[in-house]
């Protein structure tokens, strides 16, 4: 599709400079659409991207076939197709994950990542059909194992990062006022030039202005009178289930 | 990051704060039908329990204290600990039909009611008899129900998983890996990063240096 889309962009590219520059013979864009509309699987003409790459010369649609390996991973085993429910294990746990290597855990997340994406290829398999998708639940297992992965191979690095420079977060960061009075925690973006020569960012406001600094105050009064308001609220409730279920001294 | 966030709270089923959570799971239908999103109903006060002191477990053999069915002893297949209802089976049943349509009027059914947690109490297994239950520590130090009239221990019910899998006897298929994989101790520790230990089993060499950039 994207092969179509840079084709008709070259032509209408091919448009513009037909009064500048005269390009001959040029029936490539017109194949290429063409290749694609019959659907056939692995043949496929060479497109470049640009226009100026094609010769007058040597201007012959070539055909190269696709590369065939690997798309059986993106199915499940035969023995499995057209089953209503399929057996799977149980996900991995982050203590079963702990004790793993940092190389098997790399291995595991690949493996994790094929499962993952052969799911969803089945699940929307099964919209397309209009069917019910056999066991759903792998792929919950599946994005669960991952998310347990991603916590322990963050845990060692914080801990590396704890023991070798003290620093408790990955990201560097500062609190921050914004213009609204607000204090964030403001994370820091990478950036390839300083910010004193960042237009940009010479133009956010890390400071309340002097209109806004009353404000501050009474958001602060605001907020510790809603506090108080929901301890007083937690209190009130607790006694009136104290009145209403009594707390049986003898037992019956 | 803010659309994930978006989209994770609107696949989260909120629910107002004076929801009143019925046998229904609240996502059905049937639920939908009886608390519309507009209906708001008197509150119902719930005697608070602490988690660690609920006692009534699925699947225990519990008698019912008053009611319709009161001295019977039955199996309690459902527990609903926010309201501290507990569901029978077959017990403090009414009649109801189910899956009309049209001029068929559906399936005669018992259904059960939910029974309030003080309404049952525990059955003591030895001799069958109602009793009041503690929870006690043992010499190992294991936390276990103990029946205050006899003072036997009261075993747990067998947990069954929602999926019928029993663990002692499964057998694993093609793609799960063999409990003594997945217990194998293959981490050392050491110094290194993930990505500075793959790109040395892997045989990477990373000699260019990262260009200057400004943090801020």
């Amino acid at each position: 599709m994207s092969a179509a889309v840079t084709s008709r962009l070259t032509a209408a590219v091919c448009r513009q400079f037909q009064r500048v520059v005269t390009v001959s013979s040029y029936a490539q864009p017109q194949s290429a659409t063409q290749a694609f509309s019959k659907l056939h699987l692995c043949q496929r003409s060479q497109t470049y991207d640009s226009w100026w790459f094609r010769s007058s010369v040597n201007n012959r649609a070539l055909h190269t076939s696709c590369v065939r390996r690997g798309l059986e991973e993106f199915f499940d085993l035969p023995e499995n197709w057209g089953e209503q429910t399929v057996k799977s294990g149980a996900p991995w746990t982050a203590k079963q994950l702990r004790v793993k290597s940092n190389e098997d855990l790399h291995k595991l997340w690949y493996v994790l990542l094929k499962e993952k994406n052969m799911l969803l290829t089945l699940e929307q398999e099964a919209k397309r059909q209009r069917l019910p998708m056999p066991s759903p639940e792998r792929l919950k297992k599946v994005e669960r194992s991952m998310k347990r992965l991603d916590t322990v191979v963050t845990e060692r690095e914080d801990a590396l990062r704890l023991l070798q420079t003290g620093q408790e977060r990955g990201r560097p960061g500062e609190w921050r006022r914004n213009v609204f009075g607000k204090t964030f925690w403001y994370r820091f973006k990478e950036h390839p030039i300083p910010w004193y020569l960042n237009s940009r960012y010479k133009r956010r406001r890390f400071f309340e202005p002097s209109h806004v600094a009353p404000y501050t105050r009474l958001s602060l009064e605001k907020y510790l009178r809603s506090k108080i308001r929901k301890e007083k609220r937690e209190k009130r409730s607790q006694e009136r289930l104290a009145t209403i279920f009594p707390k049986k001294t003898a037992l019956a | 990051m803010r659309l994930t966030a978006l989209l994770s709270m609107a696949a989260k089923a909120a629910f107002p704060r004076d929801y009143r959570y019925g046998t229904n799971r609240p996502w059905t239908i049937a639920a939908q039908r009886l608390n519309p999103p507009g209906k708001t109903r008197r509150k119902v006060f719930v005697e608070p329990i602490a988690n660690e002191d609920w006692h009534v477990l699925k699947g225990d053999t519990v008698e019912i204290l008053s009611g319709k069915d009161k001295g019977k002893q039955g199996k309690v297949a459902q527990v609903f600990r926010r309201r501290s209802w507990v569901i029978l089976e077959g017990l403090n049943t009414h009649y109801r039909y189910i899956g009309r349509s049209g001029d068929y009027r559906g399936t005669y059914i018992a259904s059960e009611a939910p029974l309030l947690l003080k309404d049952v109490t525990l059955v003591d297994p030895t001799d069958r008899k109602p009793t009041d239950i503690e929870w006690r520590y043992t010499e190992e130090g294991e936390r276990v129900r103990v029946s205050v009239r006899t003072g036997r221990i009261i075993p747990k019910p067998v947990f069954q998983r929602r999926d019928g899998i029993i663990p002692q006897q499964w057998k694993d298929g093609t793609k799960d890996t063999s409990p003594e994989d997945t217990l194998q101790k293959t981490y050392t520790t050491s110094l290194k990063t993930l990505e500075e230990e793959v790109m040395e089993k892997m045989n990477i060499w990373e000699d260019k240096s990262p260009r200057n950039s400004y943090w801020y």
